[in-house]
């Protein structure tokens, strides 16, 4: 068979298998959808507006003191603290505390803020409590609440302070939660749509006997395999561009890297996902077989490969282990070109293991593959 | 039946065995199907007709005897067999949100072809139907697409399996229409079938089948000449319709869908 020959069943699958995917609302849902509801949720929780950190708390002044009234207005404008208006006494502080929807809660006891008979200026002492579980919060407000106090102290009576400190950040911003987690969310897609995608598809394919009437013509199993790979790349490609226009508009994602060394990572994580997917769901004649095995690789992959938290974070003989599942190399390179701009001579480690990954499954794929 | 008569094999199976767990499903066959008639085969259900068909079609390994179409060797040549054959599956299915266009271009693509899809539509009366999707079409147009589909690379035979099954009347009428269109076009059918009278009807010859051997093989006339010569007598009930043709007569020959 000539060269020209070989290639038409190829790219006329392609063709019309992404249109046909164009048709299809429930894939439509899960390759592009599923990723972006992800990347919402997410997104808002890991937002990452550093500098913007704020408690919420009750507030429950007992004092009438004129100082007390205008302490509490001052720390309801303060962008610092949100206060929880709607609770009025301890027990439902204390009820909102252990539910975690308050952080803590600040009482001006009865006398807070009175003018004693000895002094000339207001004194007394804001008790915090916050919830056992919550203790940095808990810990974190104190001092906030010191340094407010010594600002309000200096006013009253003036003492000198020979040392003082202040903070500043290094120039360059390090991995933020957000970028961390999208470069975790670009993996899951891949995952979805290699391992899930196929596995569910192929078996139904040969139950409705479409794969058989194929086995009839002279098409080849390589050209089959090469066609769903071009087309599953291509809305990879998509998906994953959707992604990232959403991150870097809505979500201020650092795209320090390459986009082209990107994709090339991105298209050699489809290859690899999908032929996972492939290597099962065309061994598996029903979904029933072919559904286990997807969740068996799955489930693994998706809580060992970092796509959630890091590998650095697990126990040593995991780490050893977790580098080498398909998933860790495509989501460590994400990681290194989103946020360290590596270029693909950096990523030397990674893309080998990639590379025998690919070379491994789809030589099981390959042996295991059959049309009914 | 026939004008053209039949001339030389097409299809010549011999000594062809397939054993599961060791019993004979199909039992040393031998036949010979001639270039432009449309062959039956028959029997009950388990009797080895699809086994056979498989067979022939290069789907299942033969475990003994040989088989070849148009002199080519279908255990040492499946590829080029495959491009001298058509089938009709028993169950015509398709790849869902497929226009029927993009379905006949992609079939003929798989053969490395390309064709004019419309073309192929037109000759089973479905050229309206060209951007509907598979499984928006009724069982008689899901058949008809089928077999467009199963001749888009131009084979010289063409097998159905149990091609009638679950359709009414008016649909059964117009398949063997189209069967007979397909096979004036001269290509050779071989067909298996449940019932009788579309294999009396229709079929030049038919091999009958039962547990893996074939017990008989002639036309359908000389069959039923050589059971009355054996003396054999039914009941002489002679009317001059049946109630299919008081159905036809009131409904109509119009394909309904």
């Amino acid at each position: 068979m000539n060269m020209r020959k070989s290639l038409l069943p190829i790219t006329t699958y392609v063709r019309i298998d992404v249109k046909r995917l164009f048709r299809d609302k429930v894939a439509i849902f899960f390759v592009f959808l599923f990723p972006l509801i992800f990347l919402f949720v997410f997104g808002s929780i890991f937002r990452s507006d550093g500098n913007n950190v704020s408690f919420r708390v009750a507030l429950l002044n007992e004092s009438d003191a004129e100082f007390s009234r205008e302490f509490v207005s001052q720390i309801k404008n303060n962008d610092i603290f949100k206060v929880d208006e709607t609770v009025t006494n301890m027990d439902q502080a204390k009820e909102k505390m252990n539910r975690g929807q308050i952080d803590a809660t600040i009482i001006l006891p009865k006398d807070f803020g009175a003018v004693k008979h000895s002094q000339r200026y207001p004194s007394g002492e804001a008790k915090i409590i916050y919830d056992q579980s919550n203790e940095t919060a808990g810990t974190t407000l104190a001092s906030v609440m010191e340094g407010i106090f010594k600002d309000i102290n200096q006013k009253f009576i003036d003492t000198p302070a020979p040392f003082t400190v202040t903070a500043s950040s290094t120039a360059t911003k390090g991995l933020s939660q957000f970028d961390y987690t999208f470069t975790g969310i670009l993996g899951f897609t891949l995952l979805s749509l290699g391992v899930f995608g196929p596995t569910s598809v192929f078996p139904r394919l040969k139950q409705r006997g479409v794969l058989r009437r194929y086995h009839l013509t002279t098409l080849k199993v390589w050209q089959y395999f090469v066609g769903n790979v071009l087309s599953n790349a291509f809305v990879g490609l998509l998906a994953a561009a959707m992604m990232f226009i959403v991150a870097l508009t809505i979500f201020d994602l650092n795209m320090r890297g390459n986009y082209l060394n990107l994709a090339v990572v991105l298209v050699l994580g489809v290859i690899l996902m999908f032929g996972i997917g492939l290597a099962i769901g065309g061994w598996a004649r029903t979904e029933n077989q072919a559904a286990p095995l997807a969740q068996i690789v799955a489930l693994p992959t998706m809580f060992l490969s970092g796509v959630f938290f890091p590998t650095f974070l697990m126990p040593e003989f995991l780490q050893h282990i977790t580098r080498f599942i398909p998933l860790t190399p495509i989501i460590d390179s994400f990681r290194m070109i989103v946020t360290e701009n590596a270029s693909l001579l950096d990523l030397g480690s990674q893309l080998a293991i990639i590379f025998g990954w690919i070379v491994v499954i789809y030589l099981v794929a390959f042996k295991v593959f059959r049309w009914e | 039946m026939s004008k053209k008569t039949a001339k030389k094999p097409l299809v010549v199976v011999e000594n062809l065995t397939k054993r599961y767990n060791g019993k004979k499903a199909v039992d040393g066959i031998s036949f010979e199907v001639k270039t432009g008639e449309i062959f039956g085969i028959l029997g009950p259900n388990g009797a080895g007709k699809t086994t056979t068909l498989e067979m022939i079609e290069t789907l299942r390994s033969i475990d003994g005897g040989t088989v070849t179409v148009d002199g080519v060797d279908v255990v040492s040549s499946p590829d080029t067999v495959k491009s001298l054959i058509g089938v009709q599956p028993q169950t015509p299915s398709f790849e869902e949100k497929t226009k029927l266009t993009e379905l006949i271009e992609l079939l003929a693509a798989f053969y490395g072809k390309k064709v004019n899809p419309m073309r192929l539509l037109k000759e089973v009366q479905l050229e309206d139907k060209a951007n509907s999707y598979p499984e928006q079409l009724s069982g008689g147009q899901r058949q008809r697409f089928s077999i467009a589909a199963a001749l888009v690379h131009g084979p010289k035979v063409f097998f159905l399996d149990e091609p009638t099954t679950g359709l009414d009347p008016q649909a059964r009428r117009n398949l063997w229409d189209l069967i007979r269109k397909v096979r004036d076009r001269g290509v050779t059918v071989i067909m298996t079938t449940h019932y009788m009278d579309e294999a009396e009807l229709l079929c030049d010859r038919v091999a009958i089948m039962d547990e893996g051997k074939i017990i008989a093989l002639d036309t359908p006339k000389k069959l039923i000449k050589d059971l009355l010569k054996r003396g054999f007598k039914k009941e002489q009930h002679v009317e001059q319709a049946n109630l299919e043709d008081v159905f036809i007569d009131l409904t109509g020959k119009a394909l309904r869908e």
